[in-house]
Formats: structure tokens, C-alpha cells, sequence
């Protein structure tokens, strides 16, 4: 793999919190620059005035997942056309905290996004992983009660066993349980709770998803895209 | 009025219109330029026979508001929500001018909703009261993300914001239309959050609380408070803008939301002029939600539904009697000018 492959490969790694998405199938990376061993990541965003504290975290991300290549010595993060670009690509390059680069204005740290979005993301991918079962054959009550064990014994053809990836990938984050489909706090859900629960979960991935192709949109008028480009797989309910 | 396929008369009010002027003239700086360009990329997802030249879209005259909406975009009446916008341009983005010649010409098509800022404090107070004399209000427009200062936006859980809510009691204000937009302050919190609404719902119950965009891009966070508390509207704007490039989504967005707050708290916006009415009543009178969906939720989506959404719903809000406003409207000579001149321009 050369130097830009290798940089790409970690670009992937880096996702829109908001959307649950890598920033590389959003398009959102607009260019990379390598001289030698300093890379530059040039991105972009869908508005001018989206939210600086999700451009904040992704320029972080791109900066910490970008270093992980050993033969890296200097990240340079750019975020172009947007009301926060100065403040971002300074503070991001320079390892800056978010408070730090915003001063007055930010009263804090990014961690309490951080999180409520980790949780999203989880319930969004345990929605996905819950409704491929479904669809094998599987009664929500055998779901509610799978354990960690029986769930890695279930056989999955590809689908399923990249949905089983990608949640358990977030499930790891989050207090261990051995169920398989928790809350995010671990806990097992009750008979009764679990219709709502299920509800719940659909609401959040249809609003990623909704918000997904809304920024798709949006960062296609802005820069000309072709339409469509790389649809994402429009979820049947 | 929409004369359906099979001859009913729809009644329309578009809840959600604007008169805005944001010509190079009126900008004050960079901010002002972005902010409308931003509005523009939004247009793009008009169909194309739709798409305005950059320069109309900054600014536009009370005529083309007209033809738009009245004449061309089959409403029968339609509700200014302004904004000030006043770090971004002189003399800020709603063009005063404009709807108050139209309200000055028909005062029976067209409702004026003020607008405030609870960070003006004492003096927004006393700007509401001069505004409410001249307008005699129903409803108030607050975009909470607009700057003052060095303050990036404002919540409905704020000290003044509760002062204001109260005020509007006392005037008889009795819609609250909130803009949930991106709101960048305080920067290290999720900016599109919803909880100050359902904050302010709770609060003050005989108020009606009409989330404008239906909390997008936090559909699920207000389909929740909205479910709890039954003063919440959920207002269609920009939502139903994506019927015409992303159909399935629009279908999953309503039939959600009529699961959730079911048909009577839904309310029809165009959100003009980013959008143009006429094609979106067009697709929304005749779109169907799939089979698969409508099987998901249960929910039903039929003609009586769509009237609710087009009219009756919001005619609750604003006391609106249509069938009052229908024969009066007979007599408007904007009614006949529909049928006889050409009129797109």
C-alpha cells in the first residue's frame, strides 16, 4: 500500500458522530497532502455553520487516527468553508482541547457529545443487527433473552455477521453484560419494556439515517456533486 | 384552494413563509453572504423547472411573493415567520417592507407573526408590546440560533426566554414557533437538542409550542417530548421539501410523526422562498406512503388526513373558522386573477 492508501485506510476509521458514517463514504475529505512524513487532511462539511463541536471531534479523530501510522511525524488537519475553520484547524493541529480553542465560548469538553453519540450509534447498529434476526426467523423473546454466547453461535451469512461487527464494536465501548441485547447500560429488558425499547431504537436509526441523506444532499448542492454518488442502502423498515 | 383529482376543494395555509432581503446591499458581512448561500444549497433540492437565479433568491418583491404562494401555490392564506438576523445584516433578513405591504393589501390572506429576542432583556419586552399594538398577534416567531453579540444562540430554558413566554401570555400570543436550528452555544453541548422545548411545554401549557422542521435533524429526541407533551406541534417545513428527491424518507418522517403525535399536531410549512409551495402541495396531495411503512406503524395517511395537515390543524391554532374564511375569500380579487393571467415569471 503506498503513503495515500495507507492515509485513507485510516480515514476510515474516522466517522461522523452525528451520522454514524465514515468520513471517506460522506465525501467529506476533500483532499490528502503528504510530503514525506507530514500529511495534510484537507475536509469539508455539508454547510458553513455546521455544528463546530461534531467538526471538532472529527478533525480529532482524523489527527489521532492519522498519527497511528509510524511513519508520521506531523498531522495537519483542514477544515475548509466553515464559521469555525480558524479555530478548529489551529487548535486540532496544535493538539489543542476544545475548550482551549474556543475559549470563552465553549464552557467545557467534548465528552458528554462524545458519549450521547457513542449511545446512538449503539442503538442504531443493536436496531440493525435486532432486525436481521428478526427477519432469519428469530422471535423478538429468543432476542431479548440471547446471551453473548448464544449470539456468537448463531450462523450468519456476510450481511449479518458485518452487522454483528459493527455493533458489537460499539457494544464493547459500553458496561459488559451478558446479554446480547442490552440497554446501553448492560441491563436485560423486561418483556414489557421491550416493544417500546425496540420503537426507540427505530426512531434513532431512522433519524441518523434521515439526517444522513440530508447532509448527502446538502454537500452535493454546495459542491457539485453528482447525485447519488454513493447512495447509501435506503433501510426498508 | 387545490382542486384534487376528484374535485374536493382543499383549503391551504402555509404555516411557514418568509419575506427576507438579503441583496448585497443589506449584508453587513462575510456571515451574511454564508448564510444565505446556505439557504440556496438547501433550494437545490427544488425540481429543477423550480430553481431560482442566485441573485432573485437574495432578494424578491412582494409581487413574485404573491404569484408564488397565493396565486400560483394554491395557498389561501400563509403566515409570515420573520427573523432578524441582525449581526448579519443591516437592516436584518426579514423584509419588513414587503410583508407589510401584503398585509396592508390583503389582510385577510396573510398572518404576521412578531419576532423577539428574550437576550434583548428589558428592551425586547418593550419592542413586543409596541409590535403586538401594531400587529395584534396570534403567534411568535423565535429562532434561537440567531447571534446577539457574543452569544451564539439561546435556549427556552433560559431566565429571559421565561420572562418572554410569560409576556407573550399577558398578549395573548399563543403560538410559539421555534426554530431547532444550529444553534453553536454553548458549543460543548449537543446544539440541536430539543429538552429546553419540552422545558418551556411543561411550563407554560396554555401556550402551543410548534417545532418548526419537526426537531430535524433530531427527529427522535421530538418525537419523544412531543408525545409527552400534547401543547407540542411538530411543523413540517424542510421535512416535507425532500418528498421530491427522497420520497421513501419523507414517507418514513411522516408516517413516524403520525405515529407518534398522530394527525391533529402536524402542520404544513414551505418554508418559502426556499421553496416554492406549488410543487410540494402538488406531490404531498398525491403521495402514498408504502405499503411496507403503513404495515410498520399502522398509521393512516388518506385525504381527510392531508386536509388536516394542509389547513384545519393550524386554522385550530390561529382560530381560523375555513368555511367563514371561504366565502369571504370568494370576493378577493386575488382569487380571480388566478384564473386569468399567466403568471409564472
Amino acid at each position: 500500500m503506498n503513503k495515500e492508501q495507507q492515509v485513507y485506510e485510516m480515514l476510515n476509521k474516522v466517522y461522523d458522530p452525528e451520522l454514524d458514517q465514515p468520513l471517506t463514504d460522506l465525501d467529506f475529505i476533500d483532499r490528502t497532502v503528504i510530503t514525506n512524513d507530514e500529511v495534510e487532511v484537507v475536509f469539508r462539511l455539508p454547510t458553513y455553520w455546521c455544528s463546530p463541536n461534531f467538526a471538532f471531534i472529527m478533525a480529532e479523530d482524523i489527527r489521532k487516527y492519522v498519527s497511528e501510522l509510524n511513519w508520521v511525524k506531523k498531522v495537519k488537519v483542514r477544515l475548509i468553508d466553515h464559521c469555525a475553520s480558524d479555530e478548529i484547524n489551529q487548535g486540532v493541529t496544535n493538539g489543542r482541547k476544545f475548550s482551549d480553542s474556543f475559549g470563552n465560548e465553549a464552557g467545557g469538553n467534548l465528552e458528554e457529545v462524545r458519549k450521547t453519540f457513542e449511545i446512538k450509534a449503539f442503538y442504531g447498529r443493536q436496531e440493525k443487527l435486532i432486525k436481521h434476526l428478526l427477519e432469519l426467523g428469530f422471535s423478538k423473546e429468543t432476542i431479548r433473552t440471547l446471551t453473548m454466547e448464544e449470539l456468537n453461535k448463531v450462523e450468519l451469512l456476510e450481511e449479518g455477521l458485518d452487522l454483528k461487527r459493527r455493533y458489537l464494536e460499539k457494544k464493547m465501548k459500553l458496561p459488559e453484560s451478558l446479554y446480547a441485547f442490552p440497554t446501553p447500560e448492560g441491563e436485560l429488558l423486561t418483556q414489557e419494556e421491550f416493544d417500546a425499547y425496540l420503537l426507540n431504537l427505530k426512531r434513532t436509526r431512522l433519524s441518523m439515517e434521515f439526517n444522513g441523506q440530508y447532509c448527502r444532499g446538502l454537500l452535493e448542492a454546495r459542491y457539485q456533486l453528482p447525485s447519488n454518488k454513493k447512495s447509501v442502502k435506503v433501510q426498508s423498515l | 384552494m387545490y382542486r384534487t383529482k376528484d374535485g374536493e376543494e382543499l383549503f391551504i395555509i402555509d404555516g411557514h413563509i418568509a419575506a427576507w432581503d438579503a441583496s448585497k446591499e443589506n449584508r453587513l458581512n462575510d456571515y451574511g453572504l454564508q448564510f444565505i448561500d446556505c439557504f440556496y444549497d438547501y433550494h437545490q433540492i427544488s425540481p429543477e423547472d423550480y430553481i431560482w437565479p442566485r441573485d432573485k433568491f437574495y432578494k424578491y418583491d412582494a409581487n413574485t411573493l404573491v404569484n408564488d404562494v397565493i396565486l400560483n401555490g394554491y395557498a389561501d392564506m400563509a403566515i409570515f415567520q420573520p427573523v432578524y438576523l441582525n449581526e448579519f445584516y443591516k437592516n436584518g433578513f426579514a423584509n419588513f417592507d414587503v410583508s407589510d405591504e401584503l398585509l396592508k393589501k390583503y389582510p385577510d390572506r396573510f398572518i404576521f407573526n412578531i419576532t423577539t429576542d428574550p437576550r434583548l432583556e428589558e428592551r425586547g419586552l418593550e419592542e413586543m408590546e409596541a409590535m403586538a399594538k401594531k400587529y395584534n398577534p396570534k403567534g411568535l416567531k423565535l429562532y434561537t440560533a440567531d447571534w446577539y453579540k457574543d452569544s451564539k444562540g439561546y435556549k427556552l430554558s433560559d431566565p429571559w426566554s421565561k420572562r418572554y413566554l410569560e409576556k407573550c401570555k399577558e398578549l395573548g400570543i399563543k403560538n410559539i414557533h421555534i426554530h431547532k436550528g444550529p444553534t453553536v452555544r454553548p458549543l460543548n453541548r449537543d446544539a440541536f437538542d430539543v429538552a429546553d422545548v419540552d422545558d418551556a411545554a411543561s411550563f407554560f401549557p396554555e401556550l402551543n409550542f410548534i417545532v418548526e422542521h419537526v426537531g430535524l435533524p433530531r427527529l427522535e429526541d421530538f418525537c419523544w417530548i412531543a408525545k409527552q407533551d400534547k401543547n407540542i406541534y411538530g411543523g413540517l417545513s424542510v421535512a416535507i421539501a425532500f418528498i421530491h428527491q427522497r420520497p421513501r424518507y419523507f414517507a418514513e418522517i411522516i408516517s413516524e410523526l403520525l405515529y407518534w403525535l398522530g394527525e391533529d399536531r402536524i402542520t404544513f410549512g414551505s418554508d418559502y422562498a426556499i421553496w416554492d409551495p406549488k410543487w410540494i402541495i402538488e406531490k404531498f396531495v398525491d403521495f402514498e406512503i408504502p405499503a411496507d411503512i403503513l404495515k410498520e406503524t399502522g398509521v393512516t395517511f388518506d385525504m381527510n388526513v392531508k386536509r388536516k395537515i394542509l389547513a384545519d390543524n393550524i386554522a385550530k391554532l390561529y382560530d381560523i373558522d375555513i368555511d367563514a374564511k371561504r366565502e369571504k375569500l370568494k370576493h378577493c380579487n386575488l382569487t380571480s386573477k388566478a384564473v386569468t393571467t399567466p403568471l409564472r415569471v
